[in-house]
């Protein structure tokens, strides 16, 4: 079997490369002043659709594909629920001649930081870096969210399975057998159909 | 989002990461062809869409960090995100964090010691529920309680004999002995496990080596004078492919627990048989392995054909929950889990090198690879 290795130009396209922005929402909350339009026009340069909004809301929008906003004391407090609860894609904006307070930069838990003017290039690489952390920390929550079911799952089962073998009269390895035939009859996980024998269970008190 | 794809007949490529060179060329080979064979398939009805799928392959040598490192060039010199591959566990864990970081999508068709769960990854042969559990209560019924475990020394044997030895316990068996030896083993290297089998007498060898060695631990069991009719070997991991490496005598009545065996009688698998023979030699046998990398590629172009992307976002939901026809009977692949729902077989092999039919599972089992459905506690 022969080993091939044939790279075609520009067909490269892992993770958050180039040529997927096109189809992407961007919020840019900054002063529009020179340094705000020149940042807009290179975000357009990627062909993503660009929203400008000023002043900062309340809350930070979070119904974008990717967010630009200006670092201010109260950033932290503008997001719904916790900080970085991995909704959008977050990129700080320093402003020109502002002061940079570290804290606050930490706390706001950008996946990236660009600093105004912008200058050519840097616009494009903060969205690659900030879209490609955004989406792993997405995938890993996601597997993480797995795990933490599977382990509730492994309790409620538990209890179904002792309410079976005391309802039923069942031993143990039978409980189980019963509970694996009914989750397949009823096309529902064995977690799904513990969780329901468990609340009627307690619903009989 | 939506990824646009412009009309073009520019090839769909994918990677594709066996062994066929190395001690575990012997069964990665055949997963290969598998792979190669259902993509001829798809080319010659036409493609994907109008594009054919075009395999890039490369060839790890049985070398588990190789396999990390292919993965990661395939990725990110040759832009593909859809990859076939991977045999040892080792090898699959090699792979994971390259997969995982980069948004890629491994197809994973090899039986494996479960407690894994990674959105990279669809894994399309058996887990624990899906061979041990059966097979540890067909051996108990049919040979008796005492267990002898060998295996090669790497993560899969250890995880796998973990979870059968919980098996074996709980339901009132014992392991009588338990050792492990090198990936390369050499004939020598298996004389003083049969020494130790011959004082200790089990009921049942289990043996979770795998590559090269599987033959060489057939062959030193029959120099020992053993008999299969008293004391089997019974394995997860030795298909038709390491039979027919170790000669139809030496395998003959030993015994599996499979998926899929060669000469399952089903429309699916004749097509796939005459293919898959007509191509690599009317002798050559099929096995559980190859019937997976076959089957998988199957349903990636089912999937391609409706997300017409190779964007691993818009591939996996599509894949998950979705049913194919497989040579080893319908199978689907669990929504929750991205493991497959497989049917459960256990074969003796008989005179012809191919595995009779012992047992057969009513319907096809869900996947569970936490075994969360099933009462052994499992410690790790």
């Amino acid at each position: 079997m022969s080993e091939h290795k044939n790279t075609a130009p520009g067909s490269k396209s892992v993770g958050g490369s180039p040529k997927k922005f096109h189809d992407l929402s961007v919020a840019v909350i900054t002063k529009r002043d020179d340094h705000g339009e020149n940042l807009i026009r290179e975000i357009q340069k990627t062909r993503a659709k660009v929203q400008h909004i000023w002043p900062i809301p309340e809350e930070i929008p979070t119904d974008f594909d990717i967010v630009f906003c200006e670092l201010v004391d109260d950033l932290p407090s503008r997001f719904k629920g916790v900080p970085g609860s991995a909704h959008v894609t977050f990129i700080v904006v320093i402003p020109a001649n502002g002061t940079m307070n570290q804290k606050v930069l930490e706390n706001s838990v950008p996946h990236a930081v660009i600093h105004l003017p912008c200058i050519a290039d840097e616009v494009l690489s903060a969205m690659i870096v900030a879209r490609s952390h955004f989406q792993y920390e997405r995938r890993l929550r996601q597997r993480i969210e797995k795990l933490d079911d599977n382990l509730r799952s492994m309790k409620t089962i538990e209890r179904a399975k002792v309410i079976m073998m005391q309802t039923k009269n069942l031993n143990e390895e039978e409980a189980y057998k019963q509970l694996r035939r009914r989750a397949m009859q009823r096309r529902v996980t064995i977690g799904a159909l513990a969780s329901s024998i468990v609340d009627s269970q307690e619903l009989l008190g | 989002m939506l990824v646009k794809e412009a009309k073009t007949e520019e090839p769909w490529r994918v990677g594709v990461l066996f062994s066929h060179s190395g001690f575990m060329a012997v069964i990665e080979d055949t997963q290969l062809r598998g792979t190669l064979t259902a993509i001829d398939e798809i080319n010659d009805n036409g493609g994907i869409n109008g594009r054919p799928i075009e395999p890039v392959i490369y060839d790890p040598g049985s070398e588990t960090a190789a396999f990390g490192r292919h993965a990661n060039r395939m990725m990110v010199e040759d832009g593909i995100s859809t990859i076939f591959g991977c045999y040892t566990s080792s090898s699959r864990k090699s792979v994971l964090p390259v997969v995982e970081r980069l948004n890629g999508l491994l197809w994973y068709p090899t039986l494996y010691e479960g407690f894994e769960f990674s959105p990279n990854i669809i894994y399309t042969g058996a887990g624990p529920n899906q061979n041990s559990v059966e097979l540890c209560r067909y051996l108990m019924e049919h040979y008796g309680k005492r267990f002898y475990f060998i295996g090669s020394d790497y993560v899969y044997p250890r995880m796998s004999n973990k979870i059968m030895w919980e098996f074996v316990r709980t339901n009132g068996g014992e392991v009588v002995g338990e050792q492990y030896l090198n990936l390369r083993a050499k004939p020598k290297d298996f004389i003083p496990v049969m020494k130790d089998i011959k004082e200790t007498q089990p009921d049942v060898i289990f043996s979770t080596v795998v590559g090269e060695a599987t033959s060489t631990l057939y062959q030193a069991y029959m120099d020992c004078g053993f008999d299969p009719k008293v004391m089997p070997i019974a394995s997860l991991t030795t298909t038709e492919a390491e039979i027919s490496d170790m000669g139809f005598d030496v395998g003959e009545g030993h015994i599996t627990a499979a998926p899929y065996f060669d000469g399952l009688e089903s429309e699916a698998n004749s097509t796939f048989s005459a293919r898959y023979k007509k191509r690599y030699g009317a002798d050559e046998p099929t096995n559980m392995c190859l019937e997976a990398a076959y089957f998988q590629v199957h349903m990636f172009a089912k999937a391609l054909e409706e997300t017409n992307s190779l964007d691993t976002d818009l591939l996996r939901p599509t894949i998950l929950g979705s049913e194919f026809e497989a040579p080893q009977g319908k199978i689907s692949i669990n929504q929750g889990c991205s493991h497959a729902d497989l049917w459960t077989r256990i074969g003796k092999v008989n005179r012809g090198g191919r595995f009779d039919i012992m047992y057969e599972s009513k319907s096809r089992v869900s996947a569970d690879p936490y075994l969360i459905g099933y009462s052994r506690s499992i410690a790790f």
